[in-house]
């Protein structure tokens, strides 16, 4: 039974008001109520009457707590506080204050401990703190209560998907869905909640919870920050996700960093991870712990993206202006993602603003962006579209050069991106995204390289409940490129693409302490693998085409993420891939017991239109563990499996746009990887500093590589020429960060290495005489060095460093003459390195004025690449002197120092 | 196939797009073990009668600037059938070692050979089987306009594609190469050398080998040439060798029957088509492991102008060292041989040839793999 008077029932008390730092000063007059001795002899429950009677004071408890403790003695003199800290001493009780009139008393007093330091953590940092209550003690003997709601805006409205909800001092959390809406199972009780989302200020809930609630919340932005897409890992996010090998990749200081020409780039900020390399400037995508570069799955919007790309990799496809948030996951990959063996990179474009008009415009050296979005209905509906383009013709233009004559050289791209978002309700969003991309290269003046991403996609979140939700997304997306020859006399086009149709059904359903993903995903490739066709009346060239190919992946997952308890999560999964390739084919069939090559082959398959070719059935578990040692610190281990059906197929260190996707089929398998990884996060100084180390180890099947030798365009047996190997690798991954501070930064070094065995029945399908060699990509030291230094709110001095060994390569060794002709003799393959490549590079930001009324706000920013002008050798070739000696050379992609402005205004 | 070769340079057009953005090309030294210790073996037996040549040098540092070889000398080398006959071979000059002339190779016998050096070092080759040849069956050629950029402009870059027909002589296992070499006449004035370092007398300067010797003749003209005996260095023959060994491709086959393949490009110069070209065509069988040799050669000289380069692989042929570690590369084979010749005309060509250069040096001086003897089938 509850005390009759004072009592106010407050069911469901949705008032709020922000405390800053008064919080304490405010509440804490009740507990300074002087005590005048009348309290002796009586019981606590009566003296709480008593008190508030004379004044405005309020007690929350449960009388059967406190029916046996009493005044045993007068404390005439004190107060109420230190008379309560007296008498629950050695109980399990303890009393928070809220509203300035509320006097809460709890029975654990762990509970009311974390929440004090947390309160007091919060009102040092000088964060909003909100005050939320629902029921009351006693009321209800749940052994969980729910509280969810949804996180919007509050300038624009705009829901906040990502938005971390963290429980202080513990490690348990959740973040909002699609819709923006969240729901975190908690015991009865009084927590504290952190509220964040990368560039918005941080919000406190001071929560006292006896039953289910629900609170919306509204978040609002940093005022003195660019509205900027950002990467970072910082280690305060690092600890708060609940998986290994998640960066919660959301936006780091970009724009603040200094790029190559000025440019910022998403995929080069990722280089600088830990555990990813690059094979140098000119290379496309990225290679993580010891894959290729086609194992990485990109997603745009859901969709998978072929090439991540401008200008054969000197700038990436994406536009940072367009781009909301980005996750990257290398460890103990989440069954919802699948088809690619390596990491996954989920880039999320961004929604419109609900509320008003806005958008902002750069100027680099090279490309030029524009971007605006806003509401086509307040609240409803809203728009995005950004759109960006080259105009670097003058740059290839104005080179003086002893290779070609570059007059009649051309290097363009643009890309663009729309998005459309409807809210239906507030449970029900609608969205379209469409996103394309096209490069046009062409030198000295024959041949024209063009290659183009389209792609659309709608899809739809709904909240079925405060329990389920769940997305559906429908969208295709089309990669192809063309190899144009403009000479007269043999005048051709190569054309080259792939089509890939999706279709995903994602639910999450949330009960207690798990939180359930499952779903299923389907996609269609058709494949186009070449075609050249004459383009002048006189060409010689052939008329020509590849047998087109068609497959479908098909896939199902589930995984649970539960949180045991306050310290150990366990997020466990289950993908079953099935992947199918079908006719129009015909197959080759090489005789028994020979080495598969044209020689022997004795006969054809074909396969009649919509004909299985092949099957292929995978299981993959996965597996995410971490266990929160202490507050700030904790140890995660990951697992996973991975198959990979498409392959890409090339013969070069860097991958280019021109490369070939292979389906598996009748003879290439598919790819499969396992890996586990363990690592230490811990923070210290209260999250000023981070450091974490992690070791994996990881192992790959059928994964591909070329004979010597191969020749891959137009081939119509593909299967002489590549062979498929084994892989591993392992390494060391370190990292140590500051994360507050006028100097913020970040070291990482990493230790790795990945090999490759190709032992086939013979020689000639065997790489290095069936040897273990080193992948092109190699690297075993890397240090990545980045700081950013403000020199006064709006200037910033930024800069990075990055160290890595030499890759391998393949050298001639000797030369020898043999019947007229020389010959070299080269080494087995990669077995040299070349010299190992770094390069410093500086940046000076200026921001525009931080006063949140202007209209325009501008940035300048100033920066050096390569500051020291190092010659890091991309490549090395060999020339054959007048002998026939061949002799190497390296090429440097950026050979001196290369300073570049941009300025980008917002409006 | 000429289709998938045309597209082998994709890479390397746009790898000159690097170049241009501020890239840079570097001499890079690596430290790579010394070539000497690498013992180079080439030799081979026919069906035709010896004698049989082996050479054996050391490889050549990829670090030297020269192409010098240094030979092997006073090394013992022995050839083997599968019949228990042997042979033994002589130095005949430095590192040239040459059989007698009593065996002879013969299809469908084994042959190898050991070496053993003067310091000891036994290699030997794995037997190598001839196999039946076939024929040369049509030698064709077709012209080919084309134009090749210079720094001064295009320039006229013509060529006769040669093609043959040829028949394997089984279906099956047919690795077969084309050899291919090209013969011209060439002419040179060595009669008409002067001399133009001070102190400008006299001016004349004619050599030897030409027949003229130099008279003493009014001021200033710089005397007179009489001739006294023929020239024997104004008309020579040069040989072109094929760039990269030609092979046959089972893509191509039909049958035994090969059709139009392509075995050679013959370059259209004042100098190729002063007289006529000579294209010999010599139809080589080969046992499986001298075939992958040969396409690993090939494979090199293809990619050698990329700059890509997709690593060649290791040469290493059908020699093995037999009492050490010691490396060697090179390959001893066994190969029938079918000869078929043919010559294309100037009159081939859809427009007058320019006249050859006006050179002054005997022609064994200026041009080069040329010798003064006319060749044998030189018509």
């Amino acid at each position: 039974m509850l005390p009759k008077r004072p009592i106010i029932l407050l069911r469901k008390v949705l008032l709020c008001f922000f405390l800053f730092a008064s919080l304490n000063g405010r509440a804490q007059e009740i507990l300074n109520v002087k005590l005048d001795g009348t309290e002796q002899g009586k019981s606590l429950s009566a003296v709480f009457d008593e008190i508030s009677k004379k004044t405005t004071a309020r007690f929350y408890f449960l009388p059967e707590w406190i029916a046996p403790i009493s005044f045993k003695k007068s404390y005439q003199g004190q107060t109420l506080g230190e008379a309560l800290d007296n008498l629950f001493l050695d109980t399990d009780l303890s009393y928070i204050t809220m509203y300035s009139h509320a006097v809460i008393i709890v029975k654990d007093s762990r509970q009311a401990l974390l929440r004090k330091s947390a309160i007091e953590a919060a009102v040092r940092q000088q964060r909003k703190i909100e005050q939320h209550m629902f029921g009351e003690p006693g009321k209800s003997k749940k052994e969980q209560v729910i509280i969810n709601g949804r996180v919007v805006d509050a300038k624009t409205g705009e829901t906040m998907p990502g938005t971390n909800i963290q429980i202080s001092e513990t490690s348990y959390g959740t973040s909002t869905n699609e819709t923006g809406h969240y729901s975190l199972a908690l015991k009865p009780g009084v927590h504290v909640l952190n509220v964040s989302f990368i560039d918005y200020e941080n919000k406190v809930i001071d929560l006292v919870i006896y039953e289910d609630g629900e609170l919306n919340l509204e978040m609002e932005k940093v005022p003195f920050l660019l509205d900027e897409v950002i990467v970072q890992d910082k280690m305060t996010k690092e600890l708060t996700t609940s998986r290994i090998g998640q960066m919660q990749l959301t936006m780091s200081e970009l724009k603040r960093s200094p790029g190559m020409m000025g440019e910022v780039d998403l995929i080069k900020q990722v280089q600088s991870l830990p555990g990813v390399t690059t094979v140098g400037e000119a290379a496309t995508g990225f290679n993580v712990r010891g894959g290729s570069v086609d194992q990485n799955l990109i997603l745009y919007d859901g969709l998978p993206v072929f090439n991540s790309a401008h200008a054969f990799g000197f700038v990436s496809a994406f536009n940072s202006e367009a781009i909301r948030n980005v996750s990257f996951y290398h460890g103990g990959i989440p069954a919802e993602y699948g088809g690619r063996v390596s990491s996954v990179l989920d880039i999320q474009s961004k929604d419109g603003n609900n509320e008003k008009w806005n958008g902002n415009a750069g100027i680099g050296m090279i490309t030029s962006n524009f971007m605006i979005n806003g509401p086509l209905q307040k609240e409803k509906t809203s728009m995005s579209a950004s759109f960006r383009s080259t105009y670097s013709d003058w740059l290839v233009h104005s080179i003086r050069t002893d290779y070609a004559d570059l007059r009649n050289s051309t290097v363009f791209f643009y890309d663009g991106a729309l998005k459309l978002t409807h809210l239906i309700s507030n449970r029900t969003k609608l969205s379209f995204s469409g996103y394309s991309s096209r490069d046009s290269f062409r030198l000295m003046g024959d041949t024209t390289y063009q290659w183009n991403t389209l792609q659309g996609s709608a899809r739809l979140d709904h909240q079925f409940s405060g329990k389920l939700s769940g997305e559906f997304i429908v969208g295709r997306t089309s990669y192809g490129y063309s190899v144009l020859n403009n000479d007269y006399v043999t005048a051709s086009k190569l054309s080259y693409c792939v089509n890939t149709t999706m279709l995903k059904a994602g639910f999450n359903y949330q009960e207690g302490k798990h939180k359930i993903n499952f779903g299923w995903q389907l996609m269609h490739y058709g494949f186009n693998p070449g075609t050249l066709k004459p383009t002048s009346p006189i060409s010689t060239a052939k008329d020509f085409a590849m047998d087109k190919q068609y497959s479908v992946e098909n896939a199902f997952y589930a995984s649970d993420d539960w949180a045991f308890n306050d310290r150990i999560f366990l997020e466990a999964g289950l993908r079953l891939p099935v992947f199918v390739s079908f006719g129009t084919a015909s197959v080759n069939l090489y005789q028994e017991g020979t080495p598969r090559e044209i020689t022997n082959l004795y006969d054809t398959l074909h396969f009649s239109r919509g004909e299985r070719i092949k099957a292929y059935f995978g299981l993959e578990p996965r597996l995410s563990f971490r266990w929160a040692a202490s507050p700030t610190s904790s140890i995660k281990l990951g697992y996973h499996h991975l198959y990979q059906f498409l392959h890409l197929v090339t013969n070069t260190t860097a991958v280019t746009p021109l490369d070939i996707w292979q389906p598996s089929g009748y003879y290439f398998k598919p790819q499969q990887a396992d890996q586990i990884s363990l690592g230490y996060f811990k923070d210290f100084s209260k999250k000023k500093y981070g450091a974490s180390a992690e070791v994996f180890y990881k192992s790959m099947k059928n994964i591909l590589d070329f004979k010597d030798g191969a020749q891959l365009i137009l081939n119509t047996h593909l299967e002489t020429d590549l062979l498929q190997g084994k892989g591993h690798s392992y390494g060391i991954e370190t990292y140590i960060a500051r994360n507050t501070g006028r100097l913020t930064g970040s070291l990482n070094y990493t230790y790795s290495r990945t090999f490759r065995l190709v032992a086939g029945p013979t020689a000639s399908e065997s790489i290095n005489s069936g040897k273990q060699y080193p992948a092109n990509f190699d690297q075993p030291h890397i240090v990545n060095f980045a700081w950013k230094y403000n020199i006064t709110r709006r200037v910033f001095f930024t800069g990075n460093f990055t160290y890595r060994t030499g890759r391998p390569v393949t050298i001639p060794l000797s030369a020898f003459a043999f019947e007229n002709t020389t010959i070299a003799y080269f080494s087995a393959r990669n077995q040299y390195r070349i010299p190992d490549y770094h390069r410093l590079d500086a940046a000076l930001v200026v921001e525009g004025n931080n006063k949140r009324k202007k209209l325009v706000e501008g940035t300048w920013v100033f920066s050096v690449y390569n500051v020291y002008g190092r010659k890091n050798p991309y490549t090395v070739f060999f020339r054959s002197l007048e002998n026939g000696i061949p002799k190497p050379y390296q090429l440097s992609i950026i050979g001196t120092v290369f300073p570049s402005i941009s300025y980008n205004i917002k409006f | 196939m000429k289709l998938k070769a045309s597209f082998t340079r994709l890479k390397i057009k746009w790898l000159m797009a690097f170049m241009v953005l501020s890239a840079c090309v570097e001499r890079i030294d690596f430290d790579v073990p010394p070539a000497e210790f690498q013992t180079v073996v080439e030799g081979v037996i026919t069906d035709s009668s010896g004698p049989y040549t082996v050479n054996l040098s050391q490889a050549m540092n990829i670090n030297g600037d020269s192409s010098h070889r240094t030979h092997i000398q006073q090394a013992k080398i022995k050839l083997y059938d599968d019949q228990g006959n042997t042979e033994d071979f002589t130095e005949a000059s430095p590192g040239v070692y040459i059989t007698g002339g009593m065996m002879q190779g013969e299809v469908g016998h084994a042959y190898h050979i050991r070496i053993e050096t003067s310091d000891g070092k036994i290699f030997e080759s794995e037997p190598d089987k001839i196999n039946p040849v076939g024929n040369v069956e049509d030698i064709r050629y077709e012209f080919e306009a084309r134009t090749r950029q210079e720094p001064f402009g295009e320039v006229r870059a013509d060529v006769f594609n040669i093609y043959v027909d040829a028949d394997a002589g089984t279906e099956d296992e047919n690795y077969i190469r084309w050899r291919f070499t090209g013969t011209y006449q060439v002419i040179t004035h060595p009669e008409l050398h002067y001399t133009d370092t001070p102190p400008y007398t006299p001016y004349k300067n004619p050599f030897p080998c030409s027949g003229y010797v130099l008279l003493s003749g009014p001021t200033g003209t710089g005397g007179t040439l009489e001739r006294r005996e023929d020239c024997t260095c104004c008309t020579c023959w040069v040989k072109q060798y094929e760039s990269l060994p030609q092979l046959s491709d089972m893509q191509l086959v039909s049958g035994s029957q090969f059709k139009n393949v392509k075995v050679a490009e013959v370059p259209i110069t004042n100098a190729t088509f002063y007289e006529k070209y000579m294209v010999d065509v010599e139809q080589m069988s080969l046992s499986r492991d001298a075939f992958e040799f040969f396409k690993l050669i090939r494979q090199q000289k293809e990619r050698a102008s990329s700059l890509f380069q997709p690593p060649s692989g290791e040469i290493k042929g059908n020699i093995k060292a037999v009492n050490s570690n010691d490396a060697v590369i090179g390959l001893f084979y066994a190969t029938a041989i079918k000869k078929r010749t043919e010559f294309i005309a100037p009159g081939n060509i859809p427009y007058p040839v320019t006249p050859i250069d006006y050179i002054t040096l005997p022609c064994y001086d200026f041009y080069p793999n040329v010798s003064a003897a006319k060749p044998a089938n030189w018509e």
